[in-house]
Protein backbone atom coordinates (compact mmCIF):
# COMPACT_ATOMS: atom_id res chain seq x y z
CA UNK A 1 0.00 0.00 0.00
CA UNK A 2 2.82 2.35 0.90
CA UNK A 3 4.43 1.61 -2.46
CA UNK A 4 1.17 2.29 -4.25
CA UNK A 5 0.70 5.62 -2.52
CA UNK A 6 4.22 6.61 -3.44
CA UNK A 7 3.57 5.83 -7.08
CA UNK A 8 0.32 7.72 -7.02
CA UNK A 9 2.02 10.79 -5.59
CA UNK A 10 4.84 10.54 -8.10
CA UNK A 11 2.40 10.22 -10.98
CA UNK A 12 0.52 13.22 -9.71
CA UNK A 13 3.72 15.22 -9.43
CA UNK A 14 4.82 14.28 -12.92
CA UNK A 15 1.39 15.10 -14.30
CA UNK A 16 1.44 18.61 -12.93
CA UNK A 17 5.10 19.15 -13.76
CA UNK A 18 4.14 18.44 -17.33
CA UNK A 19 1.27 20.82 -16.97
CA UNK A 20 3.71 23.56 -16.00
CA UNK A 21 4.40 24.27 -19.64
CA UNK A 22 0.83 25.09 -20.39
CA UNK A 23 -0.30 28.63 -20.18
CA UNK A 24 -2.70 28.67 -17.38
CA UNK A 25 -2.48 29.20 -13.69
CA UNK A 26 0.06 27.04 -12.02
CA UNK A 27 -1.90 24.07 -10.65
CA UNK A 28 0.08 24.32 -7.44
CA UNK A 29 -1.24 27.85 -6.98
CA UNK A 30 -4.75 26.47 -6.73
CA UNK A 31 -4.63 22.79 -5.95
CA UNK A 32 -2.92 20.80 -3.25
CA UNK A 33 -1.26 18.05 -5.23
CA UNK A 34 -0.72 16.02 -2.08
CA UNK A 35 -4.46 15.76 -1.58
CA UNK A 36 -5.45 13.44 -4.37
CA UNK A 37 -8.77 11.89 -3.53
CA UNK A 38 -11.47 9.67 -4.95
CA UNK A 39 -15.13 10.60 -4.91
CA UNK A 40 -18.20 8.76 -6.13
CA UNK A 41 -21.29 10.72 -7.04
CA UNK A 42 -23.79 11.70 -9.69
CA UNK A 43 -22.93 13.94 -12.61
CA UNK A 44 -25.40 16.82 -12.73
CA UNK A 45 -23.96 19.08 -15.41
CA UNK A 46 -21.10 19.43 -17.90
CA UNK A 47 -19.91 22.86 -19.03
CA UNK A 48 -17.81 22.67 -22.18
CA UNK A 49 -16.13 26.04 -21.67
CA UNK A 50 -12.68 27.58 -21.87
CA UNK A 51 -10.20 27.63 -20.31
CA UNK A 52 -11.28 24.44 -18.51
CA UNK A 53 -14.17 22.11 -18.97
CA UNK A 54 -16.23 21.84 -15.81
CA UNK A 55 -17.98 18.73 -14.49
CA UNK A 56 -20.44 19.05 -11.63
CA UNK A 57 -20.89 16.08 -9.32
CA UNK A 58 -23.17 15.59 -6.32
CA UNK A 59 -21.88 13.23 -3.66
CA UNK A 60 -22.75 12.42 -0.08
CA UNK A 61 -20.43 13.86 2.51
CA UNK A 62 -19.36 12.20 5.74
CA UNK A 63 -22.45 13.58 7.44
CA UNK A 64 -24.67 12.00 4.83
CA UNK A 65 -25.65 15.30 3.30
CA UNK A 66 -25.31 15.81 -0.42
CA UNK A 67 -22.39 18.01 -1.43
CA UNK A 68 -22.14 19.75 -4.78
CA UNK A 69 -18.61 19.38 -6.14
CA UNK A 70 -17.14 21.28 -9.06
CA UNK A 71 -14.31 19.75 -11.05
CA UNK A 72 -12.37 21.54 -13.72
CA UNK A 73 -10.10 19.72 -16.13
CA UNK A 74 -8.12 20.34 -19.29
CA UNK A 75 -9.38 22.80 -21.93
CA UNK A 76 -11.89 21.87 -24.62
CA UNK A 77 -9.25 22.20 -27.36
CA UNK A 78 -7.12 19.61 -25.59
CA UNK A 79 -9.98 17.15 -25.24
CA UNK A 80 -10.87 17.69 -28.87
CA UNK A 81 -7.35 16.78 -29.93
CA UNK A 82 -7.37 13.56 -27.99
CA UNK A 83 -10.73 12.66 -29.49
CA UNK A 84 -13.04 13.42 -26.58
CA UNK A 85 -16.18 15.51 -27.01
CA UNK A 86 -18.61 17.00 -24.54
CA UNK A 87 -20.98 14.15 -25.27
CA UNK A 88 -18.48 11.68 -23.85
CA UNK A 89 -18.93 13.38 -20.47
CA UNK A 90 -22.52 14.48 -20.87
CA UNK A 91 -23.73 10.92 -21.39
CA UNK A 92 -23.00 10.42 -17.70
CA UNK A 93 -25.37 13.16 -16.54
CA UNK A 94 -27.70 11.56 -14.03
CA UNK A 95 -25.40 8.59 -13.60
CA UNK A 96 -22.98 7.63 -10.86
CA UNK A 97 -19.30 8.06 -11.66
CA UNK A 98 -16.05 7.87 -9.76
CA UNK A 99 -13.76 10.88 -9.97
CA UNK A 100 -10.10 11.05 -9.03
CA UNK A 101 -8.98 14.59 -8.37
CA UNK A 102 -6.75 16.94 -6.43
CA UNK A 103 -8.53 19.41 -4.20
CA UNK A 104 -8.36 23.21 -4.17
CA UNK A 105 -6.18 24.63 -1.44
CA UNK A 106 -8.92 27.01 -0.36
CA UNK A 107 -10.89 24.07 1.01
CA UNK A 108 -13.93 24.53 -1.19
CA UNK A 109 -15.62 21.61 -2.92
CA UNK A 110 -13.48 22.20 -5.98
CA UNK A 111 -10.99 19.91 -7.67
CA UNK A 112 -9.01 19.22 -10.82
CA UNK A 113 -10.43 16.13 -12.45
CA UNK A 114 -7.73 13.63 -13.32
CA UNK A 115 -9.79 10.53 -13.93
CA UNK A 116 -13.44 9.74 -14.38
CA UNK A 117 -14.77 6.20 -14.41
CA UNK A 118 -18.22 5.68 -15.88
CA UNK A 119 -20.82 3.14 -14.72
CA UNK A 120 -19.80 0.71 -17.48
CA UNK A 121 -16.21 0.69 -16.24
CA UNK A 122 -14.85 2.76 -19.10
CA UNK A 123 -12.67 5.63 -18.00
CA UNK A 124 -10.87 8.77 -19.16
CA UNK A 125 -7.65 9.61 -17.35
CA UNK A 126 -5.05 12.35 -17.65
CA UNK A 127 -1.68 10.67 -17.91
CA UNK A 128 1.88 11.75 -18.46
CA UNK A 129 2.94 11.89 -22.13
CA UNK A 130 5.16 8.87 -21.68
CA UNK A 131 2.03 6.82 -21.48
CA UNK A 132 2.06 5.61 -17.91
CA UNK A 133 0.66 6.93 -14.74
CA UNK B 1 15.42 30.45 -12.30
CA UNK B 2 11.80 30.45 -11.35
CA UNK B 3 10.83 27.04 -12.45
CA UNK B 4 14.00 25.27 -13.29
CA UNK B 5 12.84 22.16 -11.47
CA UNK B 6 9.61 22.18 -13.40
CA UNK B 7 11.55 22.75 -16.59
CA UNK B 8 13.86 19.82 -16.01
CA UNK B 9 10.98 17.56 -15.14
CA UNK B 10 8.99 18.85 -18.05
CA UNK B 11 11.78 18.15 -20.51
CA UNK B 12 12.01 14.62 -19.22
CA UNK B 13 8.30 14.16 -19.50
CA UNK B 14 8.06 15.71 -22.93
CA UNK B 15 10.90 13.84 -24.58
CA UNK B 16 8.56 11.28 -26.11
CA UNK B 17 6.40 14.09 -27.45
CA UNK B 18 9.37 15.84 -29.02
CA UNK B 19 10.53 12.56 -30.45
CA UNK B 20 7.14 12.10 -32.04
CA UNK B 21 7.30 15.65 -33.35
CA UNK B 22 10.43 14.82 -35.29
CA UNK B 23 8.47 12.39 -37.38
CA UNK B 24 7.34 15.17 -39.63
CA UNK B 25 7.66 15.22 -43.36
CA UNK B 26 9.64 12.70 -45.39
CA UNK B 27 12.86 14.04 -46.89
CA UNK B 28 11.53 13.58 -50.39
CA UNK B 29 8.64 15.91 -49.67
CA UNK B 30 10.95 18.57 -48.26
CA UNK B 31 12.84 18.79 -51.51
CA UNK B 32 9.72 19.56 -53.46
CA UNK B 33 9.01 23.15 -54.35
CA UNK B 34 5.82 24.36 -52.75
CA UNK B 35 2.78 24.81 -54.89
CA UNK B 36 2.29 28.30 -56.25
CA UNK B 37 -0.71 30.44 -56.81
CA UNK B 38 -1.46 31.76 -60.32
CA UNK B 39 0.27 35.03 -59.44
CA UNK B 40 3.48 33.13 -58.78
CA UNK B 41 3.69 33.29 -55.01
CA UNK B 42 4.11 30.23 -52.80
CA UNK B 43 0.73 28.87 -51.81
CA UNK B 44 0.39 29.22 -48.04
CA UNK B 45 -3.32 28.51 -48.04
CA UNK B 46 -4.84 25.65 -46.16
CA UNK B 47 -5.42 24.38 -42.65
CA UNK B 48 -2.42 24.27 -40.34
CA UNK B 49 -1.82 22.52 -37.05
CA UNK B 50 -3.38 23.96 -33.91
CA UNK B 51 -0.64 26.08 -32.34
CA UNK B 52 -2.12 27.33 -29.09
CA UNK B 53 -0.49 26.04 -25.94
CA UNK B 54 -2.23 23.07 -24.40
CA UNK B 55 -1.45 20.90 -21.40
CA UNK B 56 1.04 18.26 -22.49
CA UNK B 57 -0.75 15.56 -20.59
CA UNK B 58 -1.76 12.44 -22.44
CA UNK B 59 -5.19 10.85 -22.30
CA UNK B 60 -5.49 7.30 -21.13
CA UNK B 61 -8.80 5.72 -21.94
CA UNK B 62 -10.42 2.41 -21.34
CA UNK B 63 -13.27 1.51 -23.61
CA UNK B 64 -14.79 -1.94 -23.32
CA UNK B 65 -11.66 -3.27 -21.67
CA UNK B 66 -9.28 -1.86 -24.26
CA UNK B 67 -6.81 0.69 -22.88
CA UNK B 68 -5.20 3.28 -25.13
CA UNK B 69 -3.00 6.34 -24.73
CA UNK B 70 -3.33 9.44 -26.88
CA UNK B 71 -0.87 12.30 -26.92
CA UNK B 72 -1.03 15.70 -28.54
CA UNK B 73 1.55 17.17 -30.89
CA UNK B 74 2.51 20.70 -29.84
CA UNK B 75 5.55 21.00 -32.09
CA UNK B 76 3.87 23.83 -33.99
CA UNK B 77 3.94 25.91 -30.80
CA UNK B 78 7.56 25.24 -29.93
CA UNK B 79 10.82 26.53 -31.37
CA UNK B 80 11.98 24.36 -34.25
CA UNK B 81 14.27 21.62 -32.99
CA UNK B 82 16.54 21.76 -36.02
CA UNK B 83 17.79 24.50 -38.33
CA UNK B 84 15.13 25.91 -40.62
CA UNK B 85 16.03 27.09 -44.11
CA UNK B 86 15.41 30.80 -44.50
CA UNK B 87 15.05 31.53 -40.79
CA UNK B 88 16.48 34.74 -39.37
CA UNK B 89 18.98 34.56 -36.51
CA UNK B 90 17.02 34.41 -33.27
CA UNK B 91 17.41 34.52 -29.53
CA UNK B 92 15.30 32.77 -26.89
CA UNK B 93 14.27 35.95 -25.10
CA UNK B 94 14.01 39.70 -25.74
CA UNK B 95 16.41 42.20 -24.19
CA UNK B 96 14.69 44.82 -22.03
CA UNK B 97 16.26 48.10 -21.03
CA UNK B 98 17.72 47.97 -17.52
CA UNK B 99 15.01 50.15 -16.04
CA UNK B 100 12.31 47.69 -17.18
CA UNK B 101 13.94 44.43 -16.20
CA UNK B 102 12.47 44.48 -12.70
CA UNK B 103 9.00 44.98 -14.14
CA UNK B 104 9.39 42.07 -16.54
CA UNK B 105 10.59 39.86 -13.71
CA UNK B 106 7.69 40.93 -11.50
CA UNK B 107 5.14 40.19 -14.21
CA UNK B 108 6.76 36.85 -14.94
CA UNK B 109 6.97 35.89 -11.28
CA UNK B 110 3.33 36.84 -10.80
CA UNK B 111 2.19 35.43 -14.10
CA UNK B 112 -0.69 33.48 -12.64
CA UNK B 113 -2.26 36.74 -11.49
CA UNK B 114 -0.91 39.26 -13.97
CA UNK B 115 -1.25 37.55 -17.35
CA UNK B 116 -4.45 38.64 -19.02
CA UNK B 117 -4.47 35.52 -21.15
CA UNK B 118 -5.17 33.53 -18.00
CA UNK B 119 -8.36 35.51 -17.60
CA UNK B 120 -9.73 34.97 -21.10
CA UNK B 121 -7.76 37.91 -22.46
CA UNK B 122 -6.68 38.06 -26.07
CA UNK B 123 -3.09 37.01 -26.70
CA UNK B 124 -2.53 39.49 -29.54
CA UNK B 125 0.24 39.38 -32.11
CA UNK B 126 2.64 37.62 -32.15
CA UNK B 127 1.72 35.64 -29.05
CA UNK B 128 -1.20 33.94 -30.73
CA UNK B 129 1.29 32.26 -33.04
CA UNK B 130 0.68 30.85 -36.47
CA UNK B 131 -2.81 30.92 -38.02
CA UNK B 132 -5.00 27.83 -38.10
CA UNK B 133 -6.15 28.58 -41.60
CA UNK B 134 -4.81 30.80 -44.37
CA UNK B 135 -6.91 31.99 -47.28
CA UNK B 136 -4.73 33.47 -49.98
CA UNK B 137 -6.08 35.53 -52.83
CA UNK B 138 -4.39 37.98 -55.18
CA UNK B 139 -3.93 41.14 -53.18
CA UNK B 140 -5.15 39.78 -49.86
CA UNK B 141 -4.38 37.09 -47.31
CA UNK B 142 -6.75 36.10 -44.50
CA UNK B 143 -5.58 34.47 -41.28
CA UNK B 144 -8.12 32.55 -39.19
CA UNK B 145 -7.42 31.44 -35.65
CA UNK B 146 -8.90 29.31 -32.90
CA UNK B 147 -8.10 30.62 -29.46
CA UNK B 148 -9.32 30.16 -25.92
CA UNK B 149 -10.34 33.83 -25.87
CA UNK B 150 -12.31 33.52 -29.10
CA UNK B 151 -11.63 33.00 -32.78
CA UNK B 152 -10.02 36.10 -34.29
CA UNK B 153 -9.34 36.75 -37.94
CA UNK B 154 -6.95 39.08 -39.68
CA UNK B 155 -7.43 40.44 -43.18
CA UNK B 156 -4.05 41.38 -44.56
CA UNK B 157 -3.81 43.33 -47.82
CA UNK B 158 -0.86 42.43 -50.02
CA UNK B 159 -1.59 44.87 -52.84
CA UNK B 160 0.91 47.47 -51.72
CA UNK B 161 -1.43 49.73 -49.81
CA UNK B 162 -0.08 51.39 -46.66
CA UNK B 163 -1.33 50.95 -43.12
CA UNK B 164 -4.72 52.45 -42.41
CA UNK B 165 -4.46 55.96 -41.07
CA UNK B 166 -7.52 56.13 -38.87
CA UNK B 167 -7.69 52.58 -37.55
CA UNK B 168 -8.26 52.21 -33.85
CA UNK B 169 -5.54 50.45 -31.86
CA UNK B 170 -6.33 46.79 -31.26
CA UNK B 171 -5.03 43.53 -29.85
CA UNK B 172 -4.08 42.19 -33.28
CA UNK B 173 -3.04 45.53 -34.74
CA UNK B 174 -3.19 46.80 -38.29
CA UNK B 175 -1.52 44.52 -40.79
CA UNK B 176 -0.20 44.95 -44.31
CA UNK B 177 1.63 42.22 -46.17
CA UNK B 178 4.15 41.96 -48.94
CA UNK B 179 6.10 39.22 -50.61
CA UNK B 180 9.86 39.12 -50.23
CA UNK B 181 10.90 36.30 -52.50
CA UNK B 182 9.05 33.26 -51.25
CA UNK B 183 8.27 34.77 -47.85
CA UNK B 184 5.07 36.50 -46.87
CA UNK B 185 6.11 39.42 -44.68
CA UNK B 186 3.36 40.92 -42.52
CA UNK B 187 3.97 44.32 -40.97
CA UNK B 188 1.82 45.00 -37.91
CA UNK B 189 1.39 48.24 -35.94
CA UNK B 190 -1.27 50.11 -33.97
CA UNK B 191 -1.58 47.86 -30.95
CA UNK B 192 -3.21 48.38 -27.60
CA UNK B 193 -0.58 47.98 -24.88
CA UNK B 194 -2.64 45.44 -22.92
CA UNK B 195 -1.07 42.25 -24.23
CA UNK B 196 2.21 40.48 -23.65
CA UNK B 197 4.14 39.43 -26.74
CA UNK B 198 5.50 36.39 -24.91
CA UNK B 199 4.73 34.36 -21.84
CA UNK B 200 7.36 35.60 -19.45
CA UNK B 201 5.93 39.04 -18.77
CA UNK B 202 6.94 40.48 -22.11
CA UNK B 203 4.98 43.71 -21.88
CA UNK B 204 5.14 46.35 -24.59
CA UNK B 205 3.90 49.82 -25.39
CA UNK B 206 1.46 50.99 -28.03
CA UNK B 207 4.52 51.67 -30.19
CA UNK B 208 5.23 47.97 -30.67
CA UNK B 209 5.96 47.01 -34.24
CA UNK B 210 5.79 43.36 -35.25
CA UNK B 211 7.05 41.81 -38.46
CA UNK B 212 5.84 38.28 -39.10
CA UNK B 213 7.37 36.06 -41.73
CA UNK B 214 5.67 32.97 -43.12
CA UNK B 215 7.03 30.64 -45.72
CA UNK B 216 6.86 27.06 -46.87
CA UNK B 217 9.39 24.41 -45.95
CA UNK B 218 8.31 21.41 -47.96
CA UNK B 219 4.80 20.56 -46.87
CA UNK B 220 5.20 22.57 -43.68
CA UNK B 221 4.68 26.24 -42.90
CA UNK B 222 7.32 28.24 -41.04
CA UNK B 223 6.35 31.09 -38.73
CA UNK B 224 8.80 33.59 -37.30
CA UNK B 225 8.22 37.04 -35.85
CA UNK B 226 10.35 40.03 -34.94
CA UNK B 227 9.22 42.47 -32.24
CA UNK B 228 10.42 46.06 -32.10
CA UNK B 229 9.61 48.42 -29.26
CA UNK B 230 12.41 50.93 -28.73
CA UNK B 231 10.58 52.34 -25.72
CA UNK B 232 11.29 49.21 -23.67
CA UNK B 233 13.62 46.92 -25.64
CA UNK B 234 17.31 47.48 -26.27
CA UNK B 235 17.03 45.91 -29.72
CA UNK B 236 14.46 44.18 -31.93
CA UNK B 237 13.78 40.63 -30.82
CA UNK B 238 13.46 37.85 -33.37
CA UNK B 239 11.89 34.75 -31.90
CA UNK B 240 13.00 31.25 -32.88
CA UNK B 241 11.15 29.93 -35.94
CA UNK B 242 8.32 27.45 -35.55
CA UNK B 243 7.58 24.70 -38.05
CA UNK B 244 3.85 24.20 -38.46
CA UNK B 245 2.49 21.02 -39.99
CA UNK B 246 -0.41 20.82 -42.39
CA UNK B 247 -3.59 19.56 -40.79
CA UNK B 248 -6.88 17.99 -41.80
CA UNK B 249 -8.46 19.02 -38.50
CA UNK B 250 -11.14 21.47 -39.58
CA UNK B 251 -11.74 24.62 -37.58
CA UNK B 252 -14.38 24.62 -34.89
CA UNK B 253 -15.88 27.50 -32.96
CA UNK B 254 -14.12 27.84 -29.64
CA UNK B 255 -16.37 27.52 -26.60
CA UNK B 256 -16.93 30.69 -24.59
CA UNK B 257 -14.27 31.52 -22.06
CA UNK B 258 -15.31 31.70 -18.43
CA UNK B 259 -12.53 32.15 -15.95
CA UNK B 260 -13.70 30.52 -12.75
CA UNK B 261 -10.66 29.66 -10.72
CA UNK B 262 -8.73 32.92 -10.59
CA UNK B 263 -10.13 33.65 -7.18
CA UNK B 264 -8.68 30.41 -5.90
CA UNK B 265 -5.08 31.37 -6.60
CA UNK B 266 -3.30 31.27 -3.30
CA UNK B 267 0.24 32.01 -4.40
CA UNK B 268 2.22 33.38 -7.30
CA UNK B 269 3.59 30.23 -8.87
CA UNK B 270 4.80 30.87 -12.35
CA UNK B 271 3.24 28.87 -15.06
CA UNK B 272 5.15 28.24 -18.22
CA UNK B 273 4.64 29.31 -21.72
CA UNK B 274 2.24 30.47 -24.21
Amino acid sequence: MRHYLGRAFLACTVLFAAGALWAHHSPSAIFDMSKKFVLTGMVTKVDWVNPHIVVYVEAKGEDGKVQAWTFESNPPAWFRRVGVARADFAKAIGQTVTVESVRAKDGTLYGYLQKITFPDGNFLELANPGGGQ
Amino acid sequence: MRYRLFSVMTVAVLLPVFAAAQQTIPAAAKSQRPARTPDGHPDLSGIWAFAIDLPPTALKTQVNGSVSIKTIDQSSRRPAKTAVAGALPSTPAPSYKPEFQAKVKYLSDHESKEDGVFYCGKPGVPRIGSPRKIIQTPGEVVFLYEDISGDPYRIIPTDGRPHRVNANPSFYGDSVGRWEGDKLVVDVINFVPDTWFGEDGYFHTEKMHVVERLWRDGDNLVYQATVEDPAVLTAPWTMPPRVVKPSDDSLEESPRCVEADGGKLLNNDHHGQR
